[in-house]
């Protein structure tokens, strides 16, 4: 390493520390102080640590409300994510595979999909005839069709990747449709699943205007929503907020750290042939 | 008995007519290779015996049932890839087994069948790898695995080794007539390269734009063409062939002779011409007269005879081995 390197190096650093690291540890102390220290939002070191009891504060609000609100953003989340990866990944495989006249349709629906806003009060219109405006299996509905355009796109252009010889010697192997689809197709999109998963399932899970229009009502509270819990149209509870943030912040952050190898390659495959 | 047996076969992409019109019978156990030109068809033919493409008309049997509508499973053909198209999430043994695996056979009996196969292939050491981990040969020899494994009445060959290096590509030729004289199976083999279908085949189909030049054994091919077509797509260097004045004073309409049905001499001979480009090959060498009147005249001599460019030769048909077309 050169001189030169050796300095960039060190300013990239000290800039990507700026950018992401002190936010983080704002709200790290923050939660630490107490809560008429931490009305003053300063960037500073809290005279009495109360982590821990700002921890249980935050746990025990409206009844553990913050249990059942994990709760629920888990399994939108999974159940979500589940499905986004199977019909994307069907879709995807349909259209690039089988060229028909419908597929302009099609294409043309995905791209509408991610250009056109959702449009909040009539969705809400279409939940509340269909009787799932308020469920979580709604909420789900919502999160899958917002994005289902990304997702296809996504496997669609990493499916082109996959020889079609593949598809040929199935066939004369005698694999039906469905079955050159889960044993042949599916297994081989794993780097791009593992993108879906992890870009999508921190969308999900991290959503917070989503719920807040379509999933209202207590027992019905997502993490996010969970924020509201402290924060009056009055007065602030900094501290336990930003405690609950940090909590919040975890599960995504975990996701991110293990998989953000395979996000690069899911992202990047197919972009070139290789 | 017949094995396979294509009826006016015939194959259209839009308006392009692609196949046109094909009858051809190719009995059980033999080897049998089309060969042809790039885009002369003979990819998209095999894929027509194999189901994955449909014929727009005409009718196909193999071992005696109509096939025309089967689905490739239900033919009783086994296909081996130009890129092998192996599995490459599975291992070497569940790429074997694909196919029984699908057909929901028990356990026991696809270890058991696998490992038979991976014997015959010498392949009983790499079962537990995955495809990229295996060399060009090994993979070569895991899709064969794949197609032997499902005891078809016909394998079919897409170009199986253009992907293979030269001393490679000669030693599975050998191993694949090994093969074929051990399973005893009818062999469908698409090449465009005229040595594979010389040294492998008991017939070879020549086809060009969509349609059969000739059929017949490799000796047949190379010594009575029957047409112009086949004379220079057989051999190599091609066949010398001749139109108009010379063709007309041999008594035909084209005169062909192979650059090793001639003879070369200082003194005397029938054509005269200057050398104009030599290229040796070791054993042989391959000589380029200029003859006036004729559009230039190959032949194949001695590696060791001395040669000069610009020296005057003569060149002499060996007699009977001409071939006339009229």
């Amino acid at each position: 390493m050169t001189r030169r390197q050796l300095y960039t190096g060190i300013v990239a650093m000290l800039a990507c520390g700026v950018i992401f690291v002190m936010p983080f540890l704002f709200v790290f102390l923050t939660a630490a102080k107490t809560r008429h220290e931490a009305q003053a939002l300063t960037f500073t070191w809290p005279s009495e640590w109360q982590l821990w009891q700002n921890f249980m504060d935050v746990i025990e609000a409206r009844n553990y409300m913050l249990f059942l609100a994990y709760f629920n953003s888990t399994v939108i989340t999974v159940v979500a994510v589940t499905l986004l990866v199977l019909f994307g990944a069907m879709v995807g495989y349909v259209v690039q595979r089988r060229p028909s006249r419908w597929n302009t349709l099609i294409y043309g629906f995905v791209l509408a999909g991610l250009m056109i806003p959702p449009a909040v009060v009539p969705t809400i219109w279409v939940l509340q005839s269909l009787g799932l405006f308020k469920t979580i299996s709604g909420m789900i509905l919502i999160q899958i069709a917002y994005g289902l355009s990304f997702t296809i796109l996504l496997f669609r252009s990493f499916i082109a990747a996959i020889p079609r010889d593949l598809d040929e010697a199935a066939i004369v192997d005698g694999a039906k449709p469905l079955q050159i689809f889960f044993r042949v197709v599916l297994p081989l999109l794993k780097p791009v699943t593992v993108t879906v998963i992890v870009v999508q399932s921190i969308a999900i899970f991290n959503d917070f205007t989503n719920p807040l229009y379509y999933l209202p009502g207590r027992e019905n509270v997502t993490v996010q929503l969970t924020l509201y819990n402290f924060q009056g149209q009055f007065q602030t509870q900094f501290n336990l907020l930003f405690m609950n943030i940090l909590l919040v912040t975890i599960p995504p952050l975990i996701v991110f750290i293990f998989f953000n190898r395979q996000i690069v390659a899911g992202m990047t495959a197919g972009a070139v042939k290789g | 008995m017949t094995s396979v047996v294509l009826q006016d076969v015939r194959k259209s992409f839009g308006s392009l007519d692609v196949i046109k019109g094909i009858d051809l019978t190719i009995e059980a156990g033999e080897f049998c290779v089309f060969v042809g030109p790039s885009g002369c068809g003979k990819s998209t033919l095999l894929r027509m015996i194999s189901g994955l493409e449909t014929s727009t008309s005409g009718k196909m049997f193999i071992d005696g049932k109509d096939v025309t509508a089967a689905e490739p499973s239900e033919r009783g053909i086994a296909m081996v890839f130009q890129s092998y198209a192996l599995y490459p999430h599975l291992t070497v043994a569940e790429n074997i087994g694909f196919g029984l695996s699908l057909a929901r056979r028990p356990k026991a009996e696809i270890a058991d069948k696998v490992k038979q196969t991976a014997e015959t292939l010498q392949l009983a050491h790499l079962l537990d790898r995955k495809p990229k981990a295996l060399s060009g040969g090994q993979r070569q020899r895991v899709a064969i695995g794949r197609a032997i494994i499902r005891n078809p009445k016909v394998f079919l060959f897409d170009e199986p080794l253009s992907n293979l290096d030269a001393s490679l590509r000669s030693q599975m030729r050998i191993e694949l007539t090994e093969l074929h004289a051990k399973l005893g199976a009818t062999m469908i083999y698409v090449t465009h390269d005229q040595v594979e279908a010389m040294t492998m085949a008991d017939k070879i189909v020549v086809l060009n734009g969509g349609k059969i030049e000739q059929v017949g054994s490799p000796m047949t091919l190379y010594n009575q063409p029957a047409t112009p077509f086949v004379a220079g797509f057989i051999g190599s260097p091609k066949t010398n062939l001749f139109e108009g004045e010379t063709a007309a004073q041999e008594g035909c309409r084209i005169y062909g002779i192979r650059p090793e049905h001639l003879t070369l001499s200082t003194t005397d001979g029938k054509w005269k011409g200057a050398v104009r480009y030599v290229e040796r090959l070791g054993a042989d060498a391959i000589v380029y007269l200029d003859v006036p009147g004729l559009p230039s005249l190959v032949v194949r001599t001695d590696g060791d005879r001395r040669l000069e460019i610009g020296e005057k030769l003569f060149a002499s048909p060996v007699a009977g081995k001409e071939v006339r077309f009229q």
